[in-house]
C-alpha cells in the first residue's frame, strides 16, 4: 500500500458509504481505495518525562523505534475509522512476563483550542486532550483516555471504541473505529467541523510503554469530508 | 544519554520544576512508621509470610506474590539475584543529590511463578500413587520460588552458617518507585509514611519494579497493575499492628513511629544504634531496620573454638548492612556480656521483649476489634 501514499499535511477523513462491519475488515475494498498518509514519528523528549528516573536513566536516541505510521481515515456519516499500518519486527501481543510490553498505537485530539493545547504535553489543565488507545491485549476494545497534561491520562469507564488488527510478516495493521458522536467524555466529531489530530505508537519489543514512545510532534488538520 | 540541563528550553525547565515539586509532595509525610526486625530471633518459620498471604495476596492475580517473605542468607533471595538488578540512587554531595540508577526487571520465574498444583489428581488416586506436584502456568517444572534456597546458606563445614532475612517493602524515605512512576501513582501516606500504589492511577508500566533496588514490587498479570506491601495501613489506621508483626512467633518484629522516644523503634535505631537498614548504599533510606545476627565463634583447624573469629564473616554483614554493622555488633556483644555477668541492660530487655505488646508502640489494639469497611471504601 506504500505506493499509494501521498505527501500531505492534512489528515483527510474520506466520506464513504461502507458500513462499520465492512470497515472493521482490514481487507475491505473501502480501505484499498483510500489513500494513506505517511506520518513521521519521533521519540518523546526525555526532558518532558515526568519521571526523574526515566529522565536520568533512559537514552532518548533509543526511544521511538517506530519511525512512521501510515494512516488512512474514513467516516460514513455516523462513525469514523482510522486504519494504521506500521513495521514491527515481532508482534508483542500481551504482558507475558514482567519485562514484556505490548505494542500499541493511539490517536490524540484536543477538546478545544488546538493552538493552546500542547501536543508534546498531552494538553494542559485547561486544555485537555482525548486519546483513543489501542493495544493487542485490549481485546479489540481500545481505551478512551482524557489527559490534562503529562502523567494525567485516565481511562473513561465506558467507550464505544472498537478495533480489528493483524500482524503479518513484520507489519501491524489496525483499524480503530468509533461513532462520531459519543456520550462519554471524548471529542465529538462532525463532518465539516474542523479539528486537529496527532498520533503515537509503541514498540513493545523496545520496552516502550507510557510516555516512552514515538509520537507526531505537531498537530495536523483533521478534515472530515462533508 | 541523560538530559543535558543546559540545553533545556524555558518550558522544559518549568516542567522539570513542576515535576520535581510533585515528587517532593508525594514523598512528604508528617510521621514515619518503621519496623525493626531482630535477626537473632528469626527462625524462618514463614508465619509472617502466611499471615500476609492470607490477608492480602490470595486474590486473583496476587497468588504468586509474597509481599512478605523470609529469605535465607547468604542466598539468591527472591526475586532471584535481586541484589544484582540495580535501581536505587547514587547519593552525592552528602545526600543533596540522589542520582537514579537504572534497574533491571526481574522475570516472573525469578519471583517463582504462579504455580498450579495437581490436587485433583492426588485426591482421586490411590494412596501413594500420585504425589503433590507444582507446575508453572506453562506446564514446566518450577525452578525458583521465594524460599527455594532456604537453609542452604554459605561457608563450609565446620564453619557453615546461615541466617534468615524477612523482607517487606522498606517504605523508604526516598522511595525510588515514587520517583520512577510517570503517573504519580505512588506516594507516601501523610499520616504514617507507608508507600502505596494508587490502583486507580497505576497503568502497569513497571518503571517502579525497575527502579526499586529491593525488588519488592510485583506485577499483577490479571489486573495489569503493580502491587506491593502496604504496611497493613488499614490496620495501622485502627492502631492494630501489621499482620506479619502480630503473627511472628519469635517476637522478631518491632513496630512504631520513628520519632517516638518512648517506643522501641526509636530506642533501637536512634539511641542504641543497633538496628540498621538493608543495603544502605542503595540510597533510598529504608524505614525497615534489622538488628544484625550475632555469631558463634569459628572452629579452627583442630576443631577448637576460636573466639576471635565470628562464624558469620563480618565482610558479609558489612555487604548487607553497611560499615555501621561492626559498631552495632560491638554494642550488642557488650550488653550481652553485661547481662551474662549478672548486670542489667535496657537494650537486652528491649530485644528479649518479655512484654509482647510493648513491641508494637501505639499499635497495640487487638485485631479482633478491627472494623472491616466495605470494599469500595478501601483504597487497596
Amino acid at each position: 500500500m506504500a505506493e499509494e501514499t501521498q505527501k500531505m499535511e492534512k489528515v483527510v477523513v474520506k466520506k464513504v458509504s461502507a458500513s462499520a462491519q465492512e470497515l472493521l475488515n482490514l481487507k475491505s475494498p473501502a480501505w484499498a481505495s483510500t489513500s494513506a498518509q505517511r506520518i513521521e514519528l519521533a521519540a518523546t523528549p526525555l526532558a518532558n518525562q515526568p519521571s526523574p528516573y526515566i529522565k536520568a536513566t533512559y537514552d532518548e536516541t533509543k526511544i521511538g523505534a517506530i519511525k512512521e505510521v501510515l494512516v488512512r481515515a474514513v467516516h460514513n456519516g455516523k462513525e469514523i475509522f482510522f486504519f494504521f499500518e506500521w513495521k514491527s519486527p515481532a508482534a508483542n501481543l500481551e504482558i507475558g512476563d514482567v519485562g514484556t510490553f505490548p505494542d500499541g498505537v493511539s490517536v490524540l485530539m484536543p477538546f478545544k483550542n488546538p493552538e493552546q493545547t500542547p501536543i508534546k504535553e498531552m494538553g494542559s489543565k485547561d486544555f485537555p486532550t482525548n486519546s483513543w488507545y489501542w493495544r493487542p491485549d485490549f481485546e479489540n476494545k481500545p481505551k478512551n483516555q482524557v489527559a490534562h497534561g503529562l502523567s494525567t491520562s485516565l481511562y473513561t469507564e465506558t467507550t464505544p471504541l472498537t478495533s480489528v488488527s493483524s500482524w503479518e510478516s513484520g507489519t501491524w495493521r489496525v483499524v480503530i473505529g468509533r461513532p462520531l458522536q459519543v456520550k462519554e467524555e471524548a471529542v465529538n466529531l462532525a463532518p465539516g467541523q474542523p479539528n486537529v489530530v496527532g498520533f503515537a505508537a509503541w514498540e513493545g519489543g523496545n520496552g516502550e510503554r507510557g510516555g516512552v514512545k514515538a509520537f507526531s510532534k505537531e498537530w495536523r488538520d483533521l478534515i472530515l469530508e462533508a | 544519554m541523560p538530559v543535558d540541563e543546559k540545553k533545556l528550553t524555558d518550558r522544559e525547565k518549568e516542567l522539570a520544576l513542576q515535576f520535581q515539586a510533585t515528587k517532593d509532595r508525594l514523598r512528604e509525610t508528617k510521621r514515619q512508621v518503621a519496623m525493626v526486625m531482630d535477626l537473632n530471633k528469626c527462625i524462618g518459620c514463614q508465619l509472617c509470610s502466611m499471615a500476609c498471604k492470607s490477608l492480602w495476596t490470595s486474590l486473583e492475580g496476587r497468588e504468586y506474590m509474597w509481599w512478605n517473605k523470609v529469605n535465607t542468607q547468604p542466598g539468591k533471595g527472591s526475586p532471584k539475584d535481586w541484589e544484582r538488578k540495580g535501581g536505587g540512587y547514587r547519593v552525592l554531595f552528602g545526600g543533596k543529590v540522589r542520582d537514579p540508577v537504572r534497574g533491571e526487571l526481574p522475570t516472573r520465574r525469578d519471583f517463582g511463578d504462579m504455580w498450579k498444583f495437581n490436587f485433583d489428581e492426588v485426591f482421586s488416586s490411590k494412596a501413594g500413587e500420585k504425589h503433590l506436584k507444582a507446575l508453572n502456568p506453562d506446564g514446566s517444572e518450577p525452578e525458583w520460588s521465594m524460599n527455594w534456597d532456604e537453609d542452604q546458606g554459605g561457608g563450609t563445614y565446620p564453619n557453615a552458617f546461615y541466617f534468615y532475612l524477612p523482607r517487606i517493602c522498606n517504605h523508604c524515605t526516598y522511595p525510588a518507585c515514587v520517583d520512577a512512576c510517570p503517573r504519580n501513582a505512588i506516594y507516601k501516606r501523610e499520616e504514617d509514611g507507608a508507600v502505596v500504589i494508587d490502583q486507580e492511577k497505576c497503568k502497569g508500566y513497571r518503571f517502579c519494579l525497575e527502579s526499586c533496588p529491593y525488588k519488592v514490587i510485583y506485577f499483577n498479570f490479571v489486573q495489569k497493575t503493580s502491587m506491593k506491601c502496604i504496611f497493613c495501613y488499614p490496620r495501622l489506621e485502627q492502631k492494630v499492628a501489621t499482620a506479619c508483626a502480630r503473627q511472628c512467633t519469635g517476637r522478631v518484629r518491632f513496630l512504631g513511629f520513628l520519632d517516638d522516644p518512648s517506643g522501641p523503634i526509636h530506642k533501637l535505631v536512634k539511641v542504641w544504634k543497633v538496628a540498621l537498614p538493608l543495603h544502605p548504599e542503595y540510597g533510598t533510606e529504608p524505614n525497615v531496620f534489622y538488628v544484625p545476627p550475632l555469631s558463634p565463634p569459628r572452629l579452627d583447624d583442630q576443631g577448637k573454638l576460636d573466639p576471635a573469629k565470628p562464624r558469620v564473616p563480618p565482610a558479609y554483614l558489612r555487604f548487607l548492612f553497611g560499615p555501621e554493622v561492626d559498631a552495632a555488633l560491638d554494642i550488642m556483644n557488650k550488653e550481652l556480656q553485661k547481662v551474662r555477668a549478672g548486670g542489667k541492660s535496657e537494650l537486652m530487655e528491649i530485644l528479649i521483649a518479655k512484654q509482647w505488646l510493648d513491641m508494637f508502640g501505639p499499635f497495640k489494639t487487638d485485631p479482633a476489634t478491627l472494623q472491616r469497611l466495605p470494599a469500595k471504601e478501601q483504597k487497596a
